[in-house]
C-alpha cells in the first residue's frame, strides 16, 4: 500500500469480474440537499379558573454547514392574558386593590384568592447560536439571546465547550451564560414594603417612583456525559447560578394583618378617592440569589424503547430547596409513529422570607413576599406525546400535559384566625402543543 | 441460530422486510404497496444471504471454507463461485501490497477485541505470523493449496458480496426498486421513480448520544458500505486500538478512523475501499480523496 497510484480502476474491474457484470450503474449518493432543519410549534397553556393563558408560536431552524458547523436560530412569540394572584390573602369580605398602572381599581369577591386580572403581555424572543468543532476532540458554541416584554427586556450571551475523552465515550462540558435584564414595571417602581396607595386619575402621574431596574444573571455549568455500554447514556450536571439586582416582583403585595387575630387591617380611602379598603404592602426580596443544582439523567435503550429517568436537586440562599423526579418513555408504534408518556414530580421548600401575610408591627422585616411560587410547593405533571413521521421525512406531533400545583404556607407563618383557614392560589393547567418538523 | 423468518412491516409508501443473517439484522425495502410482491422479493434476498452465509461462514464445519481450513496442506479443488471470490481476494492482496489478506484470521487467536485491555506480546504475535500471508498459498484456479495450519476467512468480503448478489437477483426478477441492507452495507437494485432517493442514516459513532445523531445520505443508485465498529476494540495504555489488523505486522493499524463510509457502484467495491482506507490508518482521508469517491469519515 506504499505506492501512491490509484487503484480504483483495477478494483472496479476485479469487482465486475467477481459479480459477473460488464459495466455497473454509477453510484449516485449525496447528502440531502435540505440545509435547514425546522421545528415549529403552536402551544396553548391554560390555567384553571381563567387564570393565565398563554398562546405561543415558536420556530427554530438549524443550518448544517457540514463538518458539524451549525447555525441555530430561534424565535418565539407569546401572548399572555388572564389573571394572576397578587399575593394578598383571601378574606371573608370583598377586597379592592389599586391596579398596577395606578389608574384604576379592581375588586375580588369574598372568600376568593385575590387575582389581578389586568395582566396581559406580549413576549417576543430571538436566539442565535453557532457551534463547531475545535481541534480534534473539542467542540465550541456561542450564542446570543434577546427577549422583550412590555415591562421586561432581556439580553444574554452564552459560551460552551465540550471535550471528548475515552474514545469519545465520555464527554465533559463546561458552559457559561450571562444575562443583563431590565425591568420597567407598569405604574413605576414601588419602594419595598411601601403601602399600596389610592389610584390616581391624571394620566401623567404614576403611583410608584418610576424608572427601571437592572438584574444580572450568571450561570455556570459543568457536565459529564458517559456512554454506558451499547444502550445507555448517563449525564450528570452541576450548575451554579448567581442573580444580582432587582429580583422583586413589582406587582406582588402582602396583606397587612392584625398581629393577634391575623385579620386584614382595614383602611378607608379619603373622600372621592378610589383605593384599597385594606392595608397592603409591596413585597421586598433580597437583591442577590445564589443557586446550586445537581442533575442526573439516565437514558437506556431497550431495543427501540427508550427510558429516560432524571433527578434534580437544587438549593439556594433563599432557602428554597427543590427536588425534581422525572420519567419519560419513548415507545415506537409501527414504522412511523411513537408515543411518549411523561411524568414529573417537583417539590420545594418555602423561601426564608415567604409569608402568608405581614403582621402590622414595627419594625418591618427587611424582606417579605407572599408570592405562592416562593411557598412550599408540590407540583405534578403527566403528559403524553404522539408523533407521526411522514413519507417525506417530516414529523407531526401532538402533546398534551396536565399540571397541578399545590402550595403550602408554613404553619409558623400563620397568625391567629389564619390557622386552618389559609387559602393558597392553587391551580391546575393544561398544556397542548402541536409541532411540525421539516427540512427546507 | 435465529429462525429463518422474514417479517414484513408497512412503511409509508413501501414495505420493509426484516430478517437475521450474517450475524446481524438485515433489511430489504421494496418500493411497492403490494405486500405479496414485497414478500416474494424479500424472501429471495434473504435466501441469497442465507445461502452465502452457509457456504462461506468460517463457523461451520460442512462448507467449502471448512474444507479448505482443514486440508492440512493438501490441495482443495473449489467450485466456480468460490474460485471467483479467491481470484478477487488474490487481486486485492496484490493491489494492497499485502495489506488485505484473507489468511489473517489466525491472528484472532492472539487478539480479542472485546473492549478489554489484553494486548498480546510481540512474541505471541510472531508465533502466528508464519501462518499469515496469501503469498504463501498456491492458488491456481480452481485448485488451492495452503500451508498446513493456514486458514482463510472470507468474512472481509462475504457480506458486501451477498448484498450485491441479492440486489442483482432482485433487479433480474423484478421491475420494482428495492434497497438491500445487510447490517449497514447496502445496494440499490434499481433507481426509484421520479428520481426519488433512498434515504440512509449512518450511525454517528462520535457522539455519546447515538440515539439521535445520524448522518443522512440520499442514495439514488449504486451502493454504500461502512467499515468500523465502535464497539470492537482493545485498549492499550489508554489508546484505543481498532479491530483492523495489519497482516504484515500482526498488530492493529494505528491512527485509523472510527468509521468510514464509501459510496461506489456496487457494495463489494465500496466495502473494499473502506477496508483499504482503514488499513491506511492516518492516511485514510488522503487515500479516499485520491480515489475520488464519495466518502464520509468519522474520527
Amino acid at each position: 500500500m506504499e505506492r501512491d497510484q490509484r487503484i480504483g480502476a483495477a478494483l472496479a474491474a476485479a469487482t465486475c469480474s467477481l459479480l459477473g457484470i460488464s459495466s455497473p450503474a454509477p453510484s449516485i449518493a449525496a447528502e440531502p440537499d435540505s440545509k435547514w432543519d425546522v421545528d415549529s410549534a403552536f402551544l396553548f397553556y391554560g390555567e384553571s379558573d381563567s387564570r393565565v393563558q398563554d398562546l405561543s408560536l415558536a420556530a427554530s431552524a438549524v443550518r448544517d454547514f457540514g463538518d458539524e458547523h451549525r447555525l441555530a436560530l430561534e424565535g418565539t412569540i407569546d401572548s399572555l392574558t388572564g389573571a394572576s394572584p397578587n399575593g394578598a390573602m383571601a378574606t371573608a369580605g370583598a377586597q379592592t386593590f389599586t391596579s398596577p398602572s395606578a389608574r384604576g381599581a379592581y375588586s375580588t369577591l369574598p372568600g376568593q384568592v385575590p387575582l389581578d386580572s389586568t395582566f396581559h403581555d406580549m413576549r417576543t424572543a430571538l436566539n442565535a447560536s453557532w457551534s463547531q468543532p475545535f481541534a480534534r476532540l473539542y467542540s465550541v458554541s456561542a450564542g446570543l439571546g434577546f427577549s422583550n416584554e412590555f415591562d421586561y427586556t432581556h439580553i444574554g450571551g452564552n459560551l460552551a465547550m465540550t471535550r471528548d475523552f475515552n474514545e469519545r465515550n465520555t464527554t465533559l462540558s463546561i458552559a457559561a451564560a450571562y444575562a443583563n435584564d431590565s425591568v420597567k414595571p407598569v405604574g413605576g417602581l414601588h419602594t419595598p414594603l411601601s403601602l399600596m396607595a389610592d389610584s390616581v386619575n391624571r394620566d401623567d402621574e404614576e403611583g410608584g417612583t418610576g424608572g427601571s431596574k437592572k438584574k444580572n444573571v450568571l450561570d455556570l455549568l459543568f457536565g459529564v456525559t458517559q456512554v454506558l455500554g451499547r444502550h445507555g447514556v448517563l449525564r450528570v450536571n452541576y450548575s451554579y447560578s448567581d442573580e444580582t439586582g432587582y429580583l422583586t416582583d413589582p406587582y406582588k403585595i402582602l396583606s397587612v394583618v392584625d398581629p393577634v387575630t391575623g385579620d386584614l387591617v382595614s383602611r378607608t380611602p379619603p373622600p372621592g378617592a378610589e383605593g384599597p379598603l385594606g392595608l397592603y404592602r409591596y413585597e421586598s426580596r433580597p437583591d442577590t440569589r445564589r443557586k446550586q443544582a445537581l442533575y442526573a439523567e439516565l437514558r437506556q435503550d431497550f431495543s427501540g424503547k427508550v427510558l429516560q429517568l432524571a433527578y434534580r436537586y437544587a438549593k439556594d440562599d433563599w432557602q428554597v430547596d427543590s427536588q425534581t423526579l422525572e420519567a419519560r418513555l419513548h415507545l415506537p408504534w409501527g414504522e412511523s409513529n411513537y408515543f411518549e408518556p411523561h411524568v414529573r414530580y417537583y417539590k420545594q421548600t418555602a423561601a426564608s422570607f415567604y409569608r402568608y401575610s405581614l403582621a402590622d408591627t414595627i419594625p418591618l422585616p427587611e424582606f417579605a413576599s407572599a408570592d405562592a411560587r416562593l411557598a412550599a410547593l408540590d407540583t405534578y405533571t403527566v403528559g403524553l406525546k404522539f408523533a407521526h413521521t411522514m413519507a417525506d421525512g417530516s414529523e407531526w406531533s401532538a402533546r398534551l400535559e396536565l399540571y397541578d400545583q399545590k402550595a403550602k404556607a408554613p404553619v409558623q407563618n400563620l397568625i391567629g384566625n389564619q390557622v386552618g383557614n389559609t387559602k393558597m392560589p392553587d391551580f391546575n393547567a393544561v398544556i397542548l402543543q402541536f409541532g411540525y418538523h421539516f427540512k427546507l | 441460530m435465529t429462525a429463518r423468518q422474514v417479517e414484513l412491516t408497512r412503511g409509508d409508501d413501501l414495505w420493509i422486510a426484516r430478517f437475521h443473517a450474517m450475524g446481524g439484522p438485515c433489511e430489504v425495502l421494496v418500493d411497492t404497496d403490494q405486500e405479496p410482491l414485497a414478500r416474494m422479493l424479500a424472501v429471495r434476498a434473504a435466501e441469497c444471504a442465507w445461502r452465502i452465509e452457509h457456504k462461506f461462514s468460517r463457523y461451520r464445519t460442512d462448507n467449502i471454507v471448512a474444507r479448505i481450513n482443514c486440508a492440512r496442506g493438501a490441495t482443495v479443488q473449489v467450485d466456480e463461485e468460490t474460485a471467483g471470490l479467491l481470484d478477487f481476494a488474490d487481486r486485492m492482496h496484490r493491489l494492497s501490497d499485502g495489506a488485505f489478506d484473507i489468511t489473517s484470521g489466525v491472528l484472532r487467536r492472539a487478539w480479542n477485541f472485546d473492549g478489554g485491555t489484553r494486548v498480546p506480546t510481540a512474541a505471541e504475535v510472531a508465533r502466528l505470523l508464519p501462518l499469515v500471508g496469501w503469498q504463501k498459498a498456491q492458488w491456481v484456479r480452481p485448485v488451492l493449496k495452503l500451508l498446513p495450519d493456514m486458514q482463510i476467512d472470507l468474512g472481509g468480503i462475504g457480506k458486501e458480496y451477498a448484498v450485491d448478489q441479492a440486489a442483482q437477483v432482485l433487479a433480474r426478477i423484478s421491475e420494482l426498486p428495492a434497497l438491500v441492507n445487510f447490517g449497514g452495507d447496502l445496494a440499490v437494485s434499481r433507481p426509484r421513480a421520479r428520481d426519488r432517493p433512498w434515504r440512509i442514516g449512518v450511525e454517528d459513532v462520535t457522539q455519546a448520544d447515538r440515539q439521535r445523531a445520524v448522518k443522512l445520505i440520499d442514495l439514488h443508485s449504486g451502493a454504500i458500505a461502512t467499515s468500523g465498529d465502535s464497539h470492537r476494540f482493545v485498549t492499550a495504555d489508554g489508546e484505543r486500538l481498532p479491530h483492523i489488523l495489519d497482516p504484515r505486522s500482526g498488530f492493529p493499524v494505528r491512527g485509523a478512523p472510527r468509521s468510514i463510509t464509501v459510496a461506489a457502484p456496487n457494495c463489494t467495491n465500496a466495502g473494499m475501499l473502506t477496508t483499504l482506507a482503514m488499513l491506511r490508518g492516518p492516511g485514510a482521508e488522503a487515500f479516499l480523496e485520491a480515489e475520488g469517491v464519495r466518502h464520509w469519515i468519522q474520527r
